[in-house]
């Protein structure tokens, strides 16, 4: 299954490429913002992906100009309340800082709304990633709990707020309005 | 448009400037506040301000204020 909007293709994680999402993962400029950062080892990746390869999670290789480049995810789908848990990193330097994460993210939050009909989208977003805070508030995810003391918060992002930030995210990349 | 003008706004777009140094000759990119969400308000900021739509390519490959400065002075 992959996906190609914003320039950006996602493309379903497949037991051929968790080796290489392995080896993102317990690169410490990644793992240091997850909340598990021990080393992940070959039978525990393999593990992991028996227990998300079904249609309660969703985990995409980001592929931009024809580089994998990073994984996103939605998983823990909640077909009763219409939700689920976003994720992403970006692994290839070059693209860290630049647009491309928020074209990524613009093809996930499309496929979990508009194709998996989805109400809300929630993200846990470490305390000490002010860079990954201002991205989804950026994208209209608002805090659970202002007074949450955690070190990784609650946000919520509802599908109404979502359309109106797309909006002018996809104005100032110069993309067309979907 | 002069450079000095150019410079102040990209700074501006930043949520702390005062905890970066902004010149001419600023690889942007290794500024602490730089972030994927600065990018994007640069591109918006670039075409509101001087009319000019960059690519994200455009950001990315360009790498200090004056070779983005030129980039727009050469489109306009």
């Amino acid at each position: 299954m992959t996906l190609t909007k914003y320039d950006i293709t996602l493309s379903r994680l497949t037991e051929d490429k968790i080796e290489l999402v392995r080896h993102w993962r317990n690169d410490p400029k990644i793992s240091r913002y997850m909340e598990f950062r021990e080393l992940i080892t070959v039978e525990m990746q393999k593990a992991w992906f028996q227990r998300i390869n079904n249609p309660q999670n969703y985990y995409f290789i980001l592929i931009f100009e024809g580089k994998e480049i990073g994984l996103a995810n939605i998983r823990d789908i909640d077909a009763e309340h219409q939700s689920g848990e976003g994720g992403l990193f970006i692994y290839a330097d070059e693209y860290l800082n630049s647009e491309v994460p928020f074209r990524a993210v613009l093809a996930l939050n499309d496929f979990c709304f508009e194709t998996l009909q989805l109400q809300e989208m929630i993200a846990h977003i470490m305390k000490d990633n002010p860079r990954a805070l201002e991205f989804n508030v950026a994208l209209g995810y608002v805090a659970e709990n202002a007074e949450d003391s955690s070190p990784k918060p609650k946000y919520r992002l509802t599908k109404e707020i979502y359309f109106k930030h797309r909006e002018r995210i996809a104005r100032f990349l110069g993309l067309p309005k979907s | 448009m002069e450079l000095e003008t150019f410079i102040q706004n990209f700074a501006d777009q930043f949520m702390d400037p005062d905890a970066d140094v902004f010149t001419a000759d600023t690889d942007f990119h290794k500024l602490s506040g730089w972030s994927s969400l600065t990018a994007l308000l640069e591109m918006a900021m670039i075409e509101e301000q001087y009319g000019i739509t960059l690519t994200g390519n455009d950001i990315r490959n360009t790498p200090t204020l004056r070779a983005l400065f030129d980039i727009i002075q050469s489109r306009k």
